[in-house]
């Protein structure tokens, strides 16, 4: 059940003034330094143009960097990413399956890592690159990881398949020469129903090969 | 998800403002893992959420060969994963991080969030516990030192106060001829959360079959994670041997306080206490 | 295993659909945006069964967004179900609830989370009524009455074939088993959803994830009292049904109400917690078993009392109550049989079809207790099993016909693959299978036609196939795509597909019961043959031969015994409608399954036009201090017919294993008073990359008359052998048999504490 008991529009603490509190937001680019191994490299910063708060129930604009393409969205501080690049950017490749992080449907790429995009807010994810399932193919032409999903059957329903791309896509990225067990962990935070899970580890092998013959991943 | 206001706070001295001046409103973003499936849930329902990220000094993983390790707050799992200190000289967290839910679980969970959500399961607390770690809490006053077994008092309730975060965990260096496991029971190979976890660490005396000092921690079968300390006094000072080993371990089971609840029963736990302290003592004592 | 001479059949073959999938494109249900498209969303009942005293939306309506708000005065308060005749659920709740989750009013806002604010301002009186939960409390008369003026038994079918106490009276060894199985939820990824859109002054479109399209269309035509021809059904990509998506669901006719009352269309997508308490189940059974034999393991006489657990309302529960019964002994013979089903109502949620329907919990119970039987006579199960094995051409004691039957092959093969000693902790365990290759109509009680196909020739060579039935993961499309491909001598690329439409596609009963490769599959073979004889009718006059010497293959069709004489299918095509002054090259082809024989009072008749058979070994390592099991390895030999598309046919076999291998080890809704506690994917889990065993799949394709290409059954039977074969495989390693699912390490930690006692 809903309830808003308290929730009252508008209320703002006044220990970070506005100009601080846009400052923060805009320096997304600082987290991705410092998880990639300590050293803090500021790369131009999506700096937040709007005048609004990030008050409750209030929209504010942000811009989205998907794909390579950069979005203008505007959303409420309590959306979460799938939400947004589904319902207002209508990449419907993403989906959602369980809205609580525990399925792997809605599986993105955020700075090349797999992420549950149900479990990430949308305002976190300013100034960040964030891939999808959209941003694999180059035009006609599947990315070798789809080519091999398709040659090896790997899907069924086809439901899970956008996320377990992308969970297979963050590991080659990071080793492109996995062993079966590493696939294996790699792939565990997908389910899949229709339970085509030895065809992903064999599509996703496949497409290790097949990367590794051409040279890397560049997806 | 309710409605609520957002602050990206780039220091821990705002952060720590904005902490107390929302009176108990507000909750602090990290990896969000846990936090937004309770908002989601409406089981949290926040005025204010304060996303920690912008704040570079909660960042990074240090090592002293004197003072040992500091784990930031938002060190992700992941990280502890592919940390070459954690992994030459505390690789049972590496081991304990690997088994939080999945790759996409582990790249935005943090130790922070697993150590302040306060769940008897988190899979970082028993590893912390026998590591002897201490979490640095950065308050309006300044900061504070305490011990991680004095962290945890409740189910989702820590030792914190308004206004105060972690700041960051230390942990002293092994002792030496030690060794440290992390034994995890679940039903599925990932995505689960421990039905009991079971940490020992195992330090020998020089005849490498005396326990000089042994610590164990068990997780999921009490209100917070605990240390078992009548298990460890049992075996410190002995010859491991079997019947030491079965001994502690079932002053370990005697000592755990499990429920029943979805993921098992309480007699089930405890039997499951009893026989993964064995193990992971028999392991502990034989690999060093 | 190549027997034959095709080019298309018997290939490892894509889905069809395999690139859209893989690039995000596929657009399934909850993809769906039409501009004005509203959010729709349910309320539900907080109680498990109460009466309804008073619904007041007034609040609910004052929202700002919100749209409009409905409950059961805006519907026409017909009752509908799976079988027409026992309907007994209303769309939205009309004098009581029965469950937690029950349908009581609908809202359609501008957005989602204005709609579920909305929810939380309806307020309903309720007088909560004494409520029930478990069926054998439910069974007593005293029980409190969940459907108004009748008993809780939903469903009683009892039959005796022979004469059991007579058959128990000559075995030699007689064995008492009750067995439980627990509630299990399809969790198809894709959520239950729909987007209904009504355009005045008479006409809906609703788009659905579905397993038939035309079988919602006929339900929502009935409950929404509209003629057939005003209600379009469109079935997008489906995300995994696995049998949860067969029937019409009350947010379906919600969907369409509201849509009428705002001019607007609505979408309603089930959270995952809807699609855990408020969809369907599968029946969770008490299974009361007697099984007598000789001492050879000749099966002599079984009986079996069934309690079924149906939740609040009907669903499929006669079917399943047949279902069960019906499959009691197949794919064995026995000479006597009793069968006593009872189903019956609780205030929880409700029962219905899932993968198997009623068969993995029966045969859990018979298989477990056969290897109990096997270990005490010292026999080995396999040849219990070769010695009762149903051959070609049997019928059975309930009048199934067995016109193909590789079962013994498959036992034979799975023998062959038994390894000997097995180290400490680890164990096999052996387990069959029989299932259908859809059903007869009548068990249904439909009266529409029953599968058809269109095909129509195009000038550039392709062809379209015109089929109404719903692919829903499982790879359809791409086997009738195969079929009209190899009928037509042209490629799979050359098939175009439409599907699934009412207003475009022929009349299809859906994807159920395993019955398309069979029964659209002959409907698709028939229409090509026919576009096929136009072609080659066309060819004979130009070419001057007879249209029997001339051969479709490769994308040409040409003389048999002179290749190069020929022309190419786009050619012949051009040619055929040229002689025929325009005429569209259509050919057109239908199935009926035989007259109905199937009685389900009896018992007897003949299920199915064919059986599907299996058999099983599992491969476990035990944990006996913990009571974990791994499931290693699995071996099938599945004898599903000629297998059509062997690639897709694997994928099945895996597909049902990993289900299988779930529910055996521990899949369970957790339901107390009423209340789901498990309603996620961590604390029901599903198994994961990291979980599932290796397969080796064996086909035995033995060709069954009937059957396209001799294609039979592939997608549901193998998890009923999956079941107790991981069950026969603990006590096999440990000794300890438990006798209800699911097999957690609790359940065998206890029954390893039983045998040393």
């Amino acid at each position: 059940m809903k309830e808003k008991e308290g929730n009252k529009k508008g209320k703002q603490l006044s220990s970070v003034s506005r100009r601080e509190f846009i400052k923060g937001l805009g320096a997304g680019a600082l987290g991705t330094a410092a998880l990639s191994g300590g050293i803090i490299a500021l790369k131009e910063a999506e700096a937040h143009p709007a005048e609004e708060s990030l008050e409750e129930g209030i929209k504010i604009p942000l811009r989205l960097k998907i794909n390579g393409i950069r979005y203008k969205v505007e959303v409420e501080p309590r959306y979460t990413l799938v939400d947004v690049i589904r319902d207002q950017l209508q990449l419907t490749g993403t989906k959602k399956a369980c809205d609580r992080g525990e399925c792997g449907a809605c599986t993105v790429l955020l700075d090349g890592k797999p992420v549950y995009s149900c479990m990430t807010l949308a305002i976190t994810a300013a100034g960040r690159d964030i891939m999808t399932i959209e941003g694999l193919a180059s035009g006609e032409e599947l990315h070798p990881i789809q080519q091999a999903f398709l040659e090896n059957d790997a899907f069924q329903c086809g439901f899970c398949t956008s996320g377990q791309i992308m969970a297979v896509n963050g590991l080659l990225k990071q080793n492109l020469n996995p062993s079966r067990e590493e696939a294996r962990n790699a792939l565990a935070g997908n389910i899949c129903r229709c339970g085509t899970y030895t065809r992903i580890l064999e599509a996703t092998l496949d497409a290790s090969q097949r990367l590794r013959k051409g040279g890397g991943n560049r997806g | 998800m309710l409605t609520f206001s957002y602050y990206a706070p780039t220091s821990l001295n705002q952060a720590c403002r904005l902490l107390s001046e929302a009176q108990g409103q507000a909750r602090l973003l990290a990896g969000g893992t846990d936090l937004l499936i309770q908002m989601k849930r409406n089981l949290v329902k926040p005025q204010f959420l304060i996303d920690l990220k912008k704040i570079k000094r909660l960042k990074g993983i240090e090592y002293d060969p004197e003072k040992g390790l500091r784990i930031r707050a938002l060190v992700t799992h992941s990280e502890l994963l592919h940390n070459p200190w954690i992994l030459g000289y505390y690789p049972i967290l590496a081991q304990a991080a690997q088994t939080i839910g999945s790759v996409q679980i582990r790249n935005k969970g943090t130790v922070g969030g697993n150590l302040c959500h306060a769940v008897p399961s988190a899979d970082l607390a028993p590893p912390l516990l026998v590591l002897n770690a201490r979490a640095v809490v950065r308050g309006l006053k300044g900061k504070k030192f305490i011990p991680l077994e004095e962290f945890f008092c409740a189910p989702n309730q820590t030792i914190l106060k308004d206004g105060e975060i972690l700041q960051e965990i230390e942990v002293p260096r092994m002792p030496e001829r030690s060794k440290a496991i992390y034994l995890k029971h679940g039903i599925r190979r990932a995505m689960e959360i421990a039905i009991v976890g079971v940490a020992v660490l195992m330090a020998l005396k020089p005849d490498r079959r005396t326990c000089a000092e042994v610590r164990i921690a068990l997780g999921a079968v009490a209100p917070t994670p605990i240390r078992v300390v009548e298990a460890e006094n049992s075996l410190q000072g002995k010859i491991i041997a079997p019947e030491e080993i079965e001994k502690a371990a079932s002053i370990a089971a005697a000592h755990a306080q499990p429920i029943t609840d979805l993921r098992g029963s309480a007699e089930y736990r405890q039997e499951i206490v009893r026989v993964l302290t064995a193990r992971a003592i028999t392991h502990a004592a034989r690999i060093i | 295993m190549k027997h034959h001479n095709y080019s298309i059949i018997g290939h490892r073959q894509p889905a069809v659909d395999a690139a859209s999938k893989a690039t995000g494109q596929a657009q399934y249900t909850v993809d769906i945006q039409l501009p004005g498209m509203l959010w729709g969303k349910i309320l539900r009942s907080k109680y498990p069964h109460a009466r309804i005293l008073n619904i007041d939306t007034s609040k609910a309506e004052k929202l700002a967004g919100i749209k409009a708000v409905i409950t059961h005065k805006d519907t026409l308060g017909k009752k509908f179900g799976f079988v027409r005749n026992t309907a007994d659920q209303y769309p939205l709740a009309v004098d009581k609830v029965r469950y937690i989750g029950d349908e009581i009013a609908a809202v359609a806002a501008v957005a989602e989370d204005v709609a579920e604010e909305a929810l939380a301002l309806i307020r309903v009186d309720y007088e909560v009524l004494p409520a029930v939960f478990d069926p054998l409390e439910a069974i007593d008369p005293e029980a409190p009455l969940i459907h108004d003026g009748q008993n809780n038994i939903s469903a009683r079918l009892a039959w005796e074939f022979g004469n059991v106490e007579e058959g128990f009276g000559e075995s030699d060894f007689v064995r008492q088993d009750t067995f439980y199985t627990q509630p299990v939820n399809h969790c198809p990824l894709e959520p239950h959803a729909c987007v209904a859109s009504f355009e005045p002054p008479d006409h809906l479109t609703v788009w659905a994830s579905t397993q038939g399209v035309f079988y919602l269309r006929n339900q929502l035509s009935r409950t929404l009292d509209m003629p057939i021809s005003n209600i379009r059904v469109i079935r997008p990509q489906v995300g995994g049904a696995f049998g949860g998506k067969i029937e019409l669901f009350p947010f379906n006719v919600c969907a369409a109400i509201l849509s009428q009352k705002t001019g607007k269309p609505v979408k309603i997508v089930c959270t995952r917690e809807e699609v855990f308490t408020a969809t369907r189940c599968r029946h969770p059974m008490i299974i009361h078993l007697k099984t007598g034999v000789k001492k050879d393991g000749a099966l002599v006489a079984v009986q079996a009392r069934i309690i079924l657990d149906g939740g609040a309302y009907n669903s499929t529960g006669p079917v399943a109550t047949y279902l069960a019964g019906a499959f009691l002994c197949l794919p064995l013979k026995a000479r006597n049989i009793k069968y006593e089903g009872f189903r019956v109502y609780t205030n929880k949620p409700v029962c219905g079809a899932q993968r198997g329907h009623a068969v993995p919990q029966i045969r859990f119970a018979i298989e477990s207790q056969l290897d109990i039987i096997a270990e005490t006579l010292g026999l080995d199960p396999i040849e219990l099993h070769l010695k009762n094995a149903v051959q070609t051409g049997d019928v059975t004691l309930n009048k199934q016909v067995i016109t193909s039957c590789g079962f013994s092959e498959c036992l034979e093969k799975i023998k062959a693959q038994r390894s000997p000693a097995l180290p400490e902790g680890k164990g096999i365990g052996f387990a069959t299978c029989a299932f259908v290759s859809g059903a007869t109509y009548h068990l249904f009680f439909t009266t529409e036609a029953f599968a058809n196909a269109i095909i129509q020739a195009n000038e550039d060579g392709t062809v379209s196939l015109i089929t109404g039935v719903a692919d829903i993961g499982q790879g359809s499309d791409t086997v009738l795509a195969m079929i009209t491909a190899e009928e037509l001598g042209i490629g799979v690329k050359d098939i175009k597909l439409i599907t699934a439409d009412t207003d475009l596609t022929p009349y299809d009963w859906g994807s159920g019961s395993s019955r398309v490769t069979y029964q659209a599959g002959n409907a698709t073979k028939m229409a090509a043959a026919q576009v096929k004889k136009l072609l080659l009718e066309a060819v004979s006059h130009e070419l001057d031969v007879y249209p029997e010497e001339l051969v479709a293959r490769d994308g040409r069709i040409f003389v048999r015994d002179r290749p190069e004489k020929g022309i190419s299918f786009a050619e012949a095509v051009s040619l055929a409608q040229k002689s025929t002054g325009g005429e569209p090259i259509i050919g057109q082809g239908e199935f009926q399954p035989q007259e109905a024989k199937v009685n389900l009072q009896s018992g007897e008749g003949n299920t199915s036009p064919a059986y599907s058979f299996g058999a099983q070994l599992a491969q476990v390592e035990i944990d006996k201090e913990l009571g974990k099991v791994k499931v290693t390895k699995m071996v099938v030999a599945h004898d599903c017919g000629l297998a059509i598309n062997p690639m897709a046919i694997e994928g099945q076999i895996e597909g049902s294993i990993a289900m299988g291998h779930g529910q055996a080890l521990y899949e369970e809704l957790i339901q107390e008073k009423g209340q789901t506690l498990n309603a996620d994917f961590i604390n029901y889990r599903l198994p994961t990359a990291r979980d599932v065993p290796e397969v080796e799949t064996m086909l035995v394709e033995s060709v069954d008359p009937g059957g396209p290409y001799g294609a039979k059954e592939s997608g549901e039977g193998i998890i009923v052998s999956t079941i107790p074969a991981i069950a026969n495989a603990i006590s096999n390693a440990t000794g300890g048999r438990i006798h209800s699912l699911p097999l957690t390490p609790e359940k065998l930690l206890k029954a390893l504490e039983q045998k040393t006692k």
